[in-house]
């Protein structure tokens, strides 16, 4: 019996079985495909005026046609947020006012505005129309990128060059947000002026006509704090 | 008639030309990635239409979050790629020089320990004993409400914020190493805060920025998905 089963000699089978190596190679890559950023977030960059005090003779005023003031508003109240008090800003509630030029009280050229579309009335529609010379030119440009007339860098280069040309009508954007007004909201006026081309604008502080104008459309604002 | 022959079929499926595909995959992966780096806090960074990327060195992250009505504020910093100021030397020159300002002297182990950070923000006369402690401790110190770098309102540039301090000292160091130039036109400086963070919180970063007359800086945003 026993000799028997000693003769037999064994066929071995040379191929590996590669299934327990695909199983692990799987959950390796189902690892760092959890684990890596493969999308990297976006910037958008400003520069913001100095806090030093300008003096006088080097101020330069806005002119008057091409100042073009946008005021967001939102609200925000605290918030628990796992057992910590957080103020908390809503993108949704927010609103948008604005003004072309002076301020003025008696007569309140102050209007409230939107960020839905592009159509008459709406930010992006009334920005359109105030940097109309620049963004005719620039989509002349464009319309020569599309057919491949010249190539992308040329462009880009040709589009910033007319977007601060001086002898364009080109607004000055004064955006003024809030202090309960959102982060995104910011961010969102800040997308239109790239939108729009319009290489004017700065972020500035509310001021107390802004205020007053506010409160005659029926805004409340919440005392400044203290600093 | 010939004879009708079964052929033995084998069940045995092939696994080589997947392994094959699947080690490929995995080299992929392996080079590609960069792994999240931890973070005290979750941020939803707002939608925008910029397509410009975050740099991937010479940067300083400013990662802001609230504490109440108050910004609680860290920040990560990213060296040079290549090896003339890595992320670790910026780490270490950043703690020292705040260090020399404020008075506080750091031992060698404490610096080691700040080397490998990458977020941080806490006041620094509780750095010490901060970094004294272990590795997964303080995280949570950092996500304590209260924690953050100092900072508040200022327009004094003579009577600097904490936070003020730091960005000089990163500044400085990376200018030693020939490297500020993203600094100075802005894209080396980031501020990543959350959508629903009132403005009213970023203000104040941007304030003191702008009081240090670092003045350009970029907003981390995310790429807007619907299309208008």
């Amino acid at each position: 019996m026993a000799k028997k089963e000693l003769s037999r000699q064994k066929k071995f089978d040379t191929r590996i079985d590669f299934t327990p190596m695909v199983d692990m190679n799987m959950l390796l890559i189902t690892f760092f495909m959890l684990c890596t950023t493969m999308l990297k977030s976006q910037t958008l960059q400003i520069t913001l005026p100095t806090n030093e005090e300008v003096k006088q003779e080097n101020q330069q005023e806005a002119k008057e046609s091409e100042a073009f003031t946008v005021i967001i508003d939102g609200t925000s109240e605290m918030k628990d947020l796992n057992g910590q008090q957080k103020l908390v800003a809503d993108p949704s509630a927010a609103k948008f006012y604005y003004y072309e030029g002076r301020l003025n009280l008696d007569e309140l050229n102050m209007e409230e505005t939107n960020m839905k579309g592009n159509a008459q009335g709406t930010m992006r529609y009334l920005l359109m129309k105030k940097n109309e010379a620049a963004i005719k030119l620039i989509n002349k440009e464009k319309e020569k990128w599309q057919k491949g007339e010249i190539n992308d860098s040329v462009y880009q280069e040709r589009a910033k060059e007319i977007r601060n040309r001086e002898d364009l009508e080109r607004p000055i954007v004064m955006i003024k947000p809030t202090g309960r007004a959102s982060y995104s909201d910011v961010v969102a006026v800040l997308d239109e002026m790239q939108i729009n081309n319009i290489s004017r604008f700065q972020i500035e502080t509310l001021s107390k006509e802004d205020s007053t104008a506010l409160e005659k459309l029926g805004v409340k604002l919440p005392p400044p704090p203290a600093q | 008639m010939g004879k009708v022959k079964i052929k033995k079929k084998e069940t045995r499926i092939d696994m080589t030309a997947m392994s094959d595909v699947t080690v490929l995959l995995l080299t992929f992966f392996m080079l590609t990635s960069t792994f999240l780096q931890k973070e005290p806090v979750q941020v939803i960074t707002p939608p925008s239409v910029s397509e410009e990327k975050v740099p991937i060195e010479k940067l300083v992250t400013i990662l802001v979050t609230q504490n109440g009505d108050k910004p609680q504020i860290y920040m990560e910093l990213t060296g040079t790629a290549d090896s003339t100021l890595t992320t670790e030397d910026l780490r270490e020159q950043a703690l020292v020089r705040v260090g020399e300002k404020f008075g506080v002297q750091f031992t060698r182990e404490e610096v080691d320990a700040f080397r490998k950070q990458n977020a941080f923000g806490l006041p620094i006369s509780k750095m010490k004993e901060w970094l004294a402690l272990p590795i997964d401790e303080r995280d949570k110190v950092l996500q304590q409400q209260g924690a953050g770098i100092p900072i508040k309102m200022n327009f004094d540039n003579q009577n600097l914020t904490e936070f003020q301090v730091w960005i000089q000292s990163i500044y400085a160091a990376l200018q030693e190493a020939g490297a500020e130039e993203e600094m100075d036109s802005g894209k080396g400086i980031a501020i990543k805060a959350d959508q629903t963070t009132p403005y009213s919180i970023v203000e104040v970063i941007m304030n003191n920025l702008q009081t240090i007359k670092m003045n350009k800086f970029t907003l981390m945003t995310a790429l807007k998905t619907e299309e208008e």
